[in-house]
């Protein structure tokens, strides 16, 4: 059996085992300083041992891993040639609240289907309908991870509540992106909606949300020609909000707009939640 | 054959080591861009607080001393 001691780890032992020595040696020849040097040493090794990271993974290797899947998402939705928005849908369209699921439409001004007619394609990682395709998000671990970290599910809380504590929980609690700017932005134009039936207008909330240094800020860097629906869909990050924003709303939310810089170290994205 | 080492050092070094405790808390908060360092955080600064609670213990004990004593 091999034992692998690692340098930081090896240096934990050294400070403790010296640490316990000089305080022993201490209480022998009753020495003020050497009682200093032995605590300080004891605590300081504690303190490593303590405030060491059980796991972690180097960002390059998690982008490294999901690229391909990401890179696959892109080539299906391409050859498919969907032309609608992603749209996050709300829990009241699936029996189980805490599912979630992206709905692609054929046409681009499709209106989005029953919850009767989703339901049926609940339990199905991905699903084709008569008029559209049903994708499970890519940030949907990471949202759950979110509600696991903040206590409780995004279904309680509200879109005040969501832009007070989601970047924190990026920022300190997750450490996911540097900063994360979060801005509702009411449309004062108001927009005619495809309801042939009612004709009724219809004011949509735009949310712009701006990350910086997120982890997988580099997920399309190698992916040739991403369509903008693909590079809509692809970020884990913003899926995970786009997920966060559609359960706290209980409103569909869609993604009109993702941009990301050349290095990858800015996302904006802009979300619309789309009144029913 | 006693600990060298009195109440009041104890408390003295106590305050300084939450003082290095929370300014280094502070710095490498990632609120300041520094998300490379890694390290436990959060069990950092629950420590650096740990500790000035302890300091504060201590004063609270030295303020009760000097009230109650004759």
């Amino acid at each position: 059996m091999h034992l692998r001691i690692s340098s930081a780890g090896s240096a934990i032992v050294v400070m403790l085992l010296l640490g316990t020595i000089l305080l022993i040696t201490s209480i022998g020849y009753n020495s003020s300083i050497l009682a200093f040097i032995g605590l300080g040493l004891v605590f300081w090794g504690a303190i490593l041992l303590y405030v060491r990271p059980k796991e972690y993974a180097r960002k390059a290797l998690l982008e490294a891993v999901l690229s391909p899947s990401l890179a696959t998402l892109n080539q299906m939705i391409q050859d498919l040639a969907y032309k609608g928005d992603a749209t996050y849908l709300p829990p009241k369209y699936f029996a189980d609240p805490e599912t979630s699921k992206i709905y692609v439409s054929k046409q681009e001004s499709a209106t989005l289907p029953g919850p009767e007619q989703i339901q049926n394609y609940e339990n199905q990682p991905l699903a084709r309908t008569s008029q559209g395709l049903l994708i499970t998000p890519p940030g949907i671990q990471l949202a759950k991870l979110l509600e696991k970290s903040l206590g409780t599910s995004f279904i309680k809380t509200d879109l005040k509540n969501l832009q007070q504590k989601l970047p924190k929980l990026f920022i300190e609690d997750l450490e996911i992106a540097e900063n994360l700017e979060i801005q509702e932005e009411n449309d004062p134009t108001e927009k005619k909606e495809d309801t042939a039936a009612s004709g009724t207008q219809m004011k949509n909330t735009t949310i712009h949300a701006k990350i910086t240094k997120p982890l997988y800020g580099n997920m399309l860097k190698d992916v040739e020609d991403p369509s903008q629906l693909a590079s809509s869909i692809a970020y884990p990050v913003c899926s995970a909000i786009a997920i966060a924003i559609t359960k706290a709303t209980g409103k569909p939310v869609r993604i009109t707009d993702t941009k990301s810089s050349e290095d990858g170290n800015v996302i904006e994205t802009t979300y619309e939640i789309i009144e029913d | 054959m006693d600990f060298p080492l009195s109440f009041w050092d104890i408390s003295l070094w106590l305050a300084i080591t939450a003082i290095i405790l929370l300014v280094t808390s502070e710095l490498i908060s990632p609120y300041y861009g520094k998300t490379n360092l890694i390290i436990n955080r959060k069990r950092l600064r629950n420590v650096a607080l740990t500790f000035s609670t302890l300091f504060l213990v201590t004063v609270g004990i030295r303020i009760a001393t000097i009230i109650i004593s004759p």
